[in-house]
């Protein structure tokens, strides 16, 4: 969001929470209502990350009976009514019928080209909707990681290899896996990767390999890891591509639990 | 919710909008716990939350055709109905209760209160999930009694007799840090 626009990022953030009120809340409603395409964006991606608020409460089912009394009060089904008989129009004669069928073929060969682009069209935003939902998905089971009572927060710092570098890993302990937030790594040469280790005392556990793009960032979902170890530390290392059973690299980050 | 499951909503959806009730069926019974759940939490009675849940998911019925993927995700669209609509019966009340203490109705005044208490229970469960743990307390606290108890800027900096631009602030952190923890970008 460009600079111009942070007045109404406040005002944004504050409107997803439902906390805005007064001038400021007419403002912003104003605004959004002009069709602001950014903060609509904005409000959108507020009120996914405050999901997390929802999913923190412990679950409690609604009793039975609400179900069909909801279906009782919504409107039954649309019935189908008589069926049209044909207007009269077309039950067409022969003459009728080879005027039509020129006519037909002429509309034929438009609608062909009208649907080739259409259906290119309806391509294009079919993919670009399963890629919004495999990224809504991918919030959502991060959401879901996190909403448990198990994670563990472990802060993982740079050093001497990567000083600037940071990393926040969310372990679970109990579905042996995490995600992993990397900010101020630098970007993957081209034969190598970064590889994540749990480690027991000294012994470290190899926990998935990962790269880091251009803005030296990367989120890593691990893999589901093997049962038994309690991992007291986390390190990250610079590896060849496919990866190494054991830490061969420069550590670059290091973090405790 | 893997990718495929999230799509299974939104197909859910856009059949509700073509007035399947089946279809319809199979999304309250997908949402219907977490709506319930928000709506206890939200308006403490169960009367009042089972009221909403009917509400919601009648509102859903009739507005499925409104429903874009593009502009979030089926839980989103729905937890902000539900949301929206509780925040409007927990105004009402709290506008009829204050017109009620006004008068010294002291049973008024003291449901007022619960609000409070309620919230504290809920904070101390909060305080038990990881994400949530990692705020502030400060933070945590404005951010419950605006997205639970429904409460404005204006009125949380009432209730805790701070500035409104430290209300903001401890918002706005507290939504960052989120953020943050979550690994979602801003716009």
């Amino acid at each position: 969001m460009s600079n111009g626009h942070e007045p109404w990022r406040e005002h944004g953030e504050i409107y997803a929470l439902g906390a805005l009120d007064g001038q400021e809340l007419k403002e912003f409603e104003a605004h959004l209502a002009s069709g602001c395409a950014i903060c609509e964006a904005y409000v959108r991606e507020t009120r996914e990350t405050l999901a997390v608020l929802h999913r923190s409460l412990r679950p409690e089912a609604p009793p039975l009976a609400i179900k069909s009394r909801i279906l009782d009060q919504i409107a039954p089904q649309a019935i189908a009514g008589p069926r049209q008989e044909k207007p009269s129009w077309l039950n067409w004669n022969w003459l009728g019928l080879g005027i039509g069928a020129v006519a037909t073929a002429a509309v034929a060969l438009v609608l062909t080209s009208n649907l080739t682009r259409t259906q290119s069209e309806l391509e294009k935003a079919k993919a670009q909707l399963a890629a919004a939902q495999i990224e809504s998905a991918q919030k959502d089971e991060l959401l879901q990681l996190l909403s448990s009572q198990d994670v563990r927060l472990v802060e993982l710092k740079g050093l001497e290899a990567a000083p600037a570098a940071r990393a926040r890993l969310f372990w679970n302990p109990g579905a042996r896996s995490g995600i992993l937030l990397i900010n101020g790594l630098s970007k993957t040469p081209p034969d190598k990767a970064y590889e994540l280790w749990g480690i027991v005392g000294t012994e470290p556990f190899p926990a998935g390999v990962f790269r880091v793009d251009d803005q030296g960032q990367a989120r890593f979902r691990m893999p589901v890891l093997g049962e038994g170890k309690n991992f007291d530390k986390f390190a990250v290392t610079l590896e060849p591509a496919a990866g190494v059973e054991k830490p061969s690299g420069p550590m670059v980050l290091l973090g405790s639990l | 919710m893997s990718a495929q499951s999230l799509s299974e909503g939104v197909y859910l959806i856009q059949q509700v909008a073509n007035q399947d009730r089946e279809a319809f069926g199979q999304l309250y019974d997908r949402f219907s716990t977490l709506v319930f759940t928000l709506a206890m939490r939200m308006l403490k009675a169960r009367s009042d939350a089972e009221d909403l849940l009917q509400e919601v998911f009648v509102q859903v019925w009739r507005q499925a055709q409104s429903y874009s993927a593009e502009r979030g995700s089926p839980e989103a669209w729905i937890v902000n109905i539900a949301r929206s609509r509780a925040i409007d019966k927990i105004r009402s009340i709290r506008r009829r209760e204050r017109s009620l203490v006004l008068t010294d109705d002291p049973s008024r005044a003291e449901s007022s209160d619960n609000v409070e208490s309620s919230a504290a229970e809920s904070e101390t469960r909060l305080a038990m999930n990881s994400a949530l743990a990692n705020l502030p307390e400060a933070q945590r606290k404005v951010l419950e009694l605006a997205y639970f108890a429904g409460l404005t800027q204006t009125e949380i900096a009432t209730r805790l007799a701070e500035p409104l631009g430290t209300v903001k602030t401890r918002m706005r952190s507290g939504i960052q840090r989120l953020r943050e923890m979550l690994g979602t970008q801003a716009v």
